[in-house]
């Protein structure tokens, strides 16, 4: 049983109404305005977007440009300033390694034998350092080696052995800086010259100086 | 889908399930019923695979007649419906005395449409005289020079132009009048309503859009009066090979089915409605109207010397409409439908086997529905219209 059979319906395709309140004859065109509208705000959103990022990358561009002179300037200056760090390092270096013998020289005098003429008081030189090893182009700044020994080596005339030996054992205490108790003899021995008719005695002694120390 | 996109141009989109088969949700209303001061409405709803009575009762009429002229159509009123009839379709039934419902041939319904309007408007005249100017005047008033000019009728600019016979169940505007006719089961033969075009639309226009329910038929009460039993279990049962007699106020039809298709409709001729009956038993027996329900209902009093006039009548064209289909189709029937007498129905019954050997049934117009709660089926004759409209609105499939 079909009831279409029976629906004698006088009413019109095009004169039905629609019962909801949301009129589509309204609502599509609002949409599809809002829709344009929702378009468009997102393009003008994206082209905002990729302006600003362009100008950001333009800046960020130039910024990198501006930075890498002063990052190449930075390095320059760091370079400059561990190089001048390393001079100042060695200065001191040689400043700690400054030997002070002034004052045990001034108290010499008071502890030389009256028997004892000094003919030579010598430092003799330190071993050169080798400041421009093979291969490097340019010399280092400071000694290659942190200790350097020097000897101290006294020679004179005397009359007799017991002065001299009077000598080296006053140099044993007091004088540390500048000997130490390491020395050799080099010679001894019957001189050409006299005093009062007396064959002087000749001496050369040689003393190990305290270590000369390149560091801080 | 229909898309409307300016008040005049209109698209439709036509998806593979969509036209009035999706209808789920109806409510059909029957409107200016003789004798009623409110509109019967009920709301037919299919859920849980099963068709429902959502809401069955009355709704306030529209304020306003119906029109009668094309001048009242600008006098157009906004209808709503209360909220148990908030439906999204509705389905107007309009009782107007310038419809017509009838069985017709493919000429008949030609010659209908090439006469239109013109013809009720000089029948409905010449056979309402003591009318005042007022109400006689229907239809089209062409002669009329105060009104603006209207645009001459086809049958004025071409009188012997022919109107091509429309399609079954496409509404057609002929002559002032709207048409639209479906197929009977008997070749040759059409269910033709019609329904003057200044009805139509005022009709169309009485439930607002935007607000439901919206108009998504009409239909004249006798054509949802043909389709109040198509969910009648006993008319399921006999295969839909049934006869009916309908009782309306003014006046008794006899229907036809075959396996569920119209086969046959006429008015009895010379025979009244129910209030005829009510009156012929009221006057004859000498009763207040209070009384008349009770009278032929119990047996206290037997109504026969009043009741039996009437009813023989229309038993006589029972017997030719049932000779008829009988020898015409085939069809024997051991019972008929008897609806919207609402009382007297046994007495009816009982002159029927006497004469005819039929028996006549007459089961609650809502039989074969489920009712929601709060629905009453006590009142449910007067609502026989309003169930056929929403029941051929939905385009029911039993």
């Amino acid at each position: 049983m079909k009831a279409s059979s029976f629906h004698l319906n006088l009413l019109k395709q095009s004169e039905t109404l629609s019962s909801s309140p949301v009129r589509l004859r309204i609502m599509l065109p609002v949409g599809a305005l809002l829709a344009c509208i929702g378009l468009l705000v997102w393009w003008g959103v994206l082209f905002t977007q990729i302006v600003l990022t362009k100008t950001q990358a333009h800046s960020i561009e130039e910024d990198l440009a501006t930075k890498n002179s002063a990052h190449a300037e930075a390095i320059q200056k760091r370079d400059l300033a561990r190089e001048l760090k390393l001079q100042l390092e060695q200065l001191e270096y040689y400043k700690s390694g400054v030997r002070s013998i002034g004052e045990p020289l001034a108290k010499f005098a008071e502890i030389v034998p009256l028997r004892v003429q000094l003919k030579e008081m010598s430092i003799t030189p330190p071993m050169p350092q080798v400041l421009m090893p093979p291969g490097l182009k340019v010399p280092l700044f400071g000694p290659t080696e942190n200790v350097e020994t020097q000897k101290l080596v006294i020679a004179g005339l005397t009359t007799k052995e017991t002065p001299v030996v009077s000598l080296m054992e006053s140099l044993e205490t007091g004088f540390e800086k500048l000997v130490t108790s390491e020395r050799k003899i080099n010679s001894f021995k019957q001189d050409n010259a006299e005093i009062d008719g007396r064959k002087l005695l000749s001496f050369e002694v040689e003393y190990t100086m305290p270590e000369r120390r390149f560091a801080k | 889908m229909k898309l409307q996109l300016t008040k005049d141009k209109t698209i439709e989109i036509k998806f593979p399930s969509g036209g009035a088969k999706s209808v789920r949700d109806i409510t059909g209303i029957e409107l200016f019923a003789t004798g009623e001061t409110e509109c019967p409405a009920i709301r037919l709803v299919y859920k849980k695979k099963a068709w429902h009575i959502a809401a069955s009762g009355f709704a306030k009429a529209p304020n306003g007649d119906l029109p009668m002229r094309w001048e009242d159509t600008p006098h157009q009123p906004v209808w709503e419906m209360p909220h148990e009839f908030t439906s999204p379709h509705a389905a107007l039934a309009v009782n107007s005395p310038m419809a017509t419902f009838a069985q017709s041939t493919a000429d008949a319904v030609v010659q209908d449409m090439m006469t239109g309007l013109a013809a009720q408007d000089e029948k409905s005249t010449a056979g309402d005289k003591s009318q005042p100017d007022g109400k006689r005047r229907f239809g089209i008033k062409r002669e009329q020079p105060a009104l603006p000019a209207k645009k001459p009728s086809a049958q004025q600019e071409n009188p012997t132009r022919k109107p091509p016979f429309p399609g079954a169940g496409t509404p057609v505007s002929e002559n002032g009048r709207r048409f639209v006719v479906r197929p009977m089961a008997e070749a040759n033969f059409h269910l033709c309503a019609s329904l003057p075009e200044f009805q139509t639309l005022w009709l169309s226009r009485l439930l607002p859009e935007g607000k439901r329910p919206t108009a998504s038929s009409i239909q004249v009460a006798e054509s949802a009066l043909m389709a109040s039993i198509l969910l009648q279990p006993e008319f399921i049962a006999a295969d839909g090979n049934a006869l009916a007699i309908f009782m309306r106020p003014e006046a008794t039809y006899l229907a036809g089915y075959k396996k569920g298709e119209p086969v046959l409709w006429r008015r009895c001729p010379g025979v009244g409605g129910v209030l005829a009956m009510r009156d012929a038993v009221r006057n004859t027996l000498g009763l207040d109207e209070e009384l008349v329900d009770s009278v032929l209902n119990e047996s206290l009093i037997d109504p026969r010397p009043a009741l039996e006039p009437f009813v023989r009548p229309i038993l006589s064209q029972l017997s030719l409409s049932l000779d008829y289909l009988t020898s015409k189709h085939g069809l024997k029937f051991d019972h008929a439908f008897l609806m919207g007498v609402g009382a007297g129905t046994s007495h009816w019954s009982t002159y029927a086997e006497e004469s005819l050997h039929l028996k006549l049934v007459s089961p609650n117009p809502f039989d074969g529905l489920e009712l929601d709660k709060g629905v009453d089926a006590g009142d449910a004759s007067r609502h026989l219209v309003a169930l056929g409209a929403a029941i051929a609105g939905a385009e029911v499939t039993a």
